[in-house]
C-alpha cells in the first residue's frame, strides 16, 4: 500500500508492507524495519529500527489523530491515485467552510452575507465553558452564506459561515 | 469543638474527587451531590452517598443553593465543603448554610461578602497598610463612568469585574479606541459568570509577576500563612502553571508578603483557609490585588513543600480546633510544579475540546501526583470548566522538579478530547520557563516563538498512522473476500477539519 501522509504542512510518501506485526514502511525511500504490538485499546507499542514508542490512535475524517508520547498529530492520508484531485480541491481558489469547534452557544455573529472580510477577521461568537471565544474567517473574501444565529447551540462540525 | 461525621461536598471534577478522598483518609463519610450530566462521574462513583440536584446547566444544578442545601439536610450531612468555582464564594450560599445549622467548610459569610466585592476588598487592605494597584476604589456601573475612571488612570488598564475571579469579566485595554467594545464583553461575561455586570478598573503593569500567598486561619485567633506561589504562566488571564517557591522571591521579600497577608486576614476576622494574590512588578514591589476566599486549585504545590494538607486542615479548623502549628513551624522544602490539564486545544487558540475520553494513560512514580476528575471512558461535559486534572511533581530543586514533571508530562497519554498536554511540553523546555524568567505575557510569546513546534515526532506519527490504516484494509479485503476495499479516507473531511481551524 503506497500512501501520501501529511502532517504539520508536510507531505510524505508511505509504503507499508508486511503483516503480523513485522512491517516495512518506507517514508519518502528510507526503509524502516517496525515491530507493531497491541498494547490495549488504541494504544500500541512500535518499535521502529529498536526504538521505542508509546503511540494512540483516533479515527478522524482523512485520517488519524496519532499521540506519540503526549505529543498530539494529526495525520492526513490520501491514497496517491486520489493526491491530485485531493489537492485540487484544497486549492485556495475554492471556498473555505467555518465550522463549529467545539459544541456551545452562538453569543454574537459579527458579520453578514454579501459582506468583504479579512482573513483572521472576527466572524462569530462563541460561548463554551463559560468562555466567550470569538472564530475569526479562514482567509480574506465574501462571505456566500453565515448559517449561525444568535442564541443558537451548535455541536462540533456545525456548519457556521461560508467564505468563497 | 464540633465533630464532623458526613460532609456534603457542593461540588464535581477533581476538587470533589480531592476533598472526598480527604474525607475517606479521616473517617469522615462523603456525600456527592451531581447534574443529570454526571451521574456517572468519577466524583459520584468515589463518593458514600449521591444526590441528584439538577439538569445540565450549572445555573439549574451546582448553582441551586435550595437544592444543595436540601441535599445536606436529607443526607444527613453536617457540614458543607465548596470546594471553588460555584457556590464557594457566594456569600448567600454560606449565609444559607449557617441559617440552616450547617457547618460551611470557610470563612463566615460577611467575610466572603467583604472579600468577594473586589472594590471593598481593595479598600480594606488599603485600611490595613497593604499597597494595591492604582486604580478605582469604588464598583463603576455605567459605561460613562468607565469611561471617565479609564482617562483619569491611563491606558493601558485592566478592566475587573468587581464581582469576580477566575479571569472571567477580565479585559486587558491596550488603548481608548478599544475601550467600548472591551468593556461590553468584560460586562457581558460579568454578567453571565455572577449575575453582576459592574467592573473597576486598575492600571495595567508592566510584565508583572502573578504571586499569592496561602493563608490558614482558626477560630481562636491564631493565622500562619503558608508561603508563596508563583502563577505567572496564564492563558486568557488564568492560570495554567503554578509552582512554589517562586523563582522571583527572595526570602526578604517572601517574608515581607507574608506579614502583609497576616495583617489582611486579622483585620478581616479571617477563618480557614483562603489566598492573598499579589502582582509583583519589575522592582520587585508587591501589590495587593484581591483575596480568594476558598480553597485555591493549585492548592497542591504548597502541601508539596510545607507536607500540609489543606483539605483536611480546613476541615479540622471548621471542627473548631486549632491550628497544630505556629509559623515558625513551617518552611518550604523543596520544589514543586503544577500542570493543569485542561480539555482545550493549545494548538486552536485553547478552545474547548469537550467528549468522551476514549483512554486514558496517566503517569505515576516518584514524585508525581496527579489530581484528576476522569477516567478512561468518562464524558468531559461541554457544561463546565474544561479542567480535567492536575499533573503536579515535587523534586528537591526547581531543576529537579522541571525534569519530573517533562518525564510525567510524555508518559500522560489521552485520547477523544485534545488536551494542554503537548503545550506543557514546550513550557517546560523553553529557556525562559527553565530560567525562571516568567510573566504573565509568557504564553503569548511562547505562541510566536517558531522553534517550539520543531521537534515534533511526526515520522513516527506518520509510521504509526500508515500502519493502522494498512492493517484496516486488510481487515476490509479478509472480511469482503477478494472485493476491493473502500476508501477509509475522505477528502471532504479534511477540508473541513482545516476550515474549522479559523
Amino acid at each position: 500500500m503506497i500512501v501520501d501522509a501529511a502532517v504539520d504542512g508536510h507531505v510524505y510518501r508511505v509504503e507499508v508492507t508486511g503483516g503480523q506485526g513485522r512491517y516495512t514502511v518506507a517514508v519518502d525511500g528510507r526503509r524502516l524495519e517496525v515491530d507493531w504490538r497491541e498494547a490495549g485499546g488504541p494504544f500500541a507499542s512500535l518499535l521502529i529500527e529498536g526504538r521505542s514508542h508509546r503511540v494512540g490512535l483516533e479515527p478522524r475524517p482523512g485520517g488519524f489523530r496519532v499521540l506519540v508520547g503526549s505529543d498530539e498529530l494529526a495525520v492526513d492520508l490520501l491514497e496517491t491515485a486520489r493526491v491530485d484531485a485531493g489537492a485540487a480541491r484544497l486549492g485556495p481558489a475554492g471556498p473555505a467552510r467555518l465550522l463549529a469547534p467545539m459544541p456551545g452557544r452562538i453569543v454574537r455573529v459579527l458579520a453578514e452575507p454579501g459582506q468583504e472580510v479579512a482573513a483572521g477577521q472576527g466572524l462569530v461568537v462563541m460561548e463554551a465553558m463559560k468562555m466567550e471565544n470569538e472564530l475569526r474567517s479562514p482567509r480574506a473574501g465574501r462571505l456566500a452564506e453565515v448559517r449561525a444565529r444568535e442564541g443558537q447551540t451548535v455541536e462540533t462540525g456545525a456548519l457556521l459561515v461560508v467564505v468563497e | 469543638m464540633t465533630s464532623i461525621d458526613k460532609i456534603l461536598v457542593a461540588n464535581r471534577g477533581e476538587i470533589a474527587v480531592r476533598v472526598i478522598r480527604a474525607c475517606r483518609e479521616m473517617e469522615i463519610a462523603s456525600v456527592a451531590v451531581f447534574s443529570e450530566a454526571d451521574r456517572a462521574a468519577r466524583h459520584v462513583r468515589l463518593a458514600d452517598e449521591a444526590l441528584p440536584v439538577g439538569p445540565a446547566p450549572a445555573v439549574d444544578s451546582y448553582l441551586r443553593i435550595d437544592r444543595v442545601i436540601e441535599a445536606a439536610r436529607a443526607s444527613g450531612a453536617e457540614a458543607i465543603h465548596p470546594g471553588y468555582g460555584f457556590l464557594a464564594e457566594n456569600a448567600a450560599f454560606a449565609r444559607s448554610c449557617e441559617e440552616a445549622g450547617l457547618v460551611f467548610i470557610g470563612p463566615r459569610s460577611q467575610t466572603i461578602a467583604l472579600m468577594g466585592e473586589k472594590t471593598s476588598a481593595r479598600r480594606l487592605a488599603v485600611e490595613a497598610g497593604l499597597p494595591v494597584v492604582p486604580g478605582t476604589l469604588e464598583p463603576l456601573a455605567d459605561d460613562a463612568a468607565i469611561r471617565r475612571e479609564a482617562e483619569r488612570i491611563g491606558f493601558p488598564l485592566m478592566l475587573k469585574a468587581a464581582a469576580g475571579g477566575g479571569g472571567k469579566g477580565l479585559r486587558l485595554v491596550t488603548g481608548a479606541g478599544d475601550l467600548a467594545s472591551a468593556a461590553a464583553r468584560a460586562r457581558g461575561e460579568a454578567r453571565s459568570a455572577f449575575g453582576d455586570d459592574r467592573v473597576y478598573i486598575e492600571r495595567a503593569l508592566s510584565r508583572p509577576r502573578h504571586v499569592e500567598i496561602q493563608v490558614v486561619a482558626d477560630h481562636h485567633g491564631n493565622a500562619v500563612h503558608l508561603f508563596e506561589r508563583e502563577c505567572s504562566i496564564q492563558r486568557r488571564h488564568q492560570k495554567v502553571v503554578e509552582e512554589s517557591p517562586s523563582p522571583l522571591v527572595t526570602p526578604a521579600l517572601r517574608s515581607r508578603m507574608g506579614a502583609l497577608a497576616i495583617d489582611l486576614v486579622r483585620k478581616a476576622g479571617y477563618v480557614n483557609a483562603g489566598t492573598l494574590e499579589f502582582l509583583v512588578d519589575e522592582t520587585r514591589a508587591p501589590y495587593f490585588l484581591e483575596m480568594n476566599t476558598r480553597l485555591q486549585v493549585e492548592h497542591p504545590v504548597t502541601e508539596l513543600v510545607t507536607g500540609v494538607d489543606l483539605v483536611k486542615l480546613q476541615i479540622r479548623i471548621a471542627q473548631g480546633e486549632a491550628l497544630p502549628f505556629r509559623q515558625e513551624d513551617l518552611s518550604q522544602r523543596g520544589h514543586a510544579i503544577e500542570c493543569r490539564v485542561y480539555a482545550e486545544d493549545p494548538d486552536a487558540g485553547f478552545l474547548p475540546s469537550p467528549g468522551r475520553i476514549l483512554a486514558l494513560r496517566v503517569p505515576g512514580g516518584p514524585g508525581i501526583r496527579d489530581d484528576s476528575g476522569v477516567e478512561e471512558g468518562d464524558e468531559v461535559p461541554s457544561y463546565y470548566d474544561p479542567l480535567v486534572s492536575k499533573l503536579v511533581a515535587w523534586g528537591e530543586d526547581r531543576p529537579a522538579a522541571i525534569a519530573r514533571l517533562r518525564r510525567a508530562v510524555r508518559e500522560y497519554q489521552v485520547l477523544g478530547i485534545k488536551t494542554t498536554l503537548p503545550f506543557f511540553e514546550r513550557v517546560l523546555r523553553h529557556p525562559d520557563f527553565v530560567a525562571g524568567a516568567i510573566d504573565t505575557s509568557f504564553v503569548e510569546r511562547l505562541g510566536r516563538d517558531p522553534h517550539a513546534a520543531a521537534e515534533r515526532p511526526r515520522r513516527v506519527a506518520v509510521v504509526a498512522a500508515a500502519i493502522r490504516a494498512y492493517q484496516q484494509r486488510r481487515a476490509v479485503k479478509s472480511a469482503a473476500g477478494a472485493a476491493p476495499a473502500p476508501s477509509v479516507w475522505r477528502h471532504e473531511g479534511r477540508i473541513e477539519a482545516q476550515g474549522g481551524r479559523g
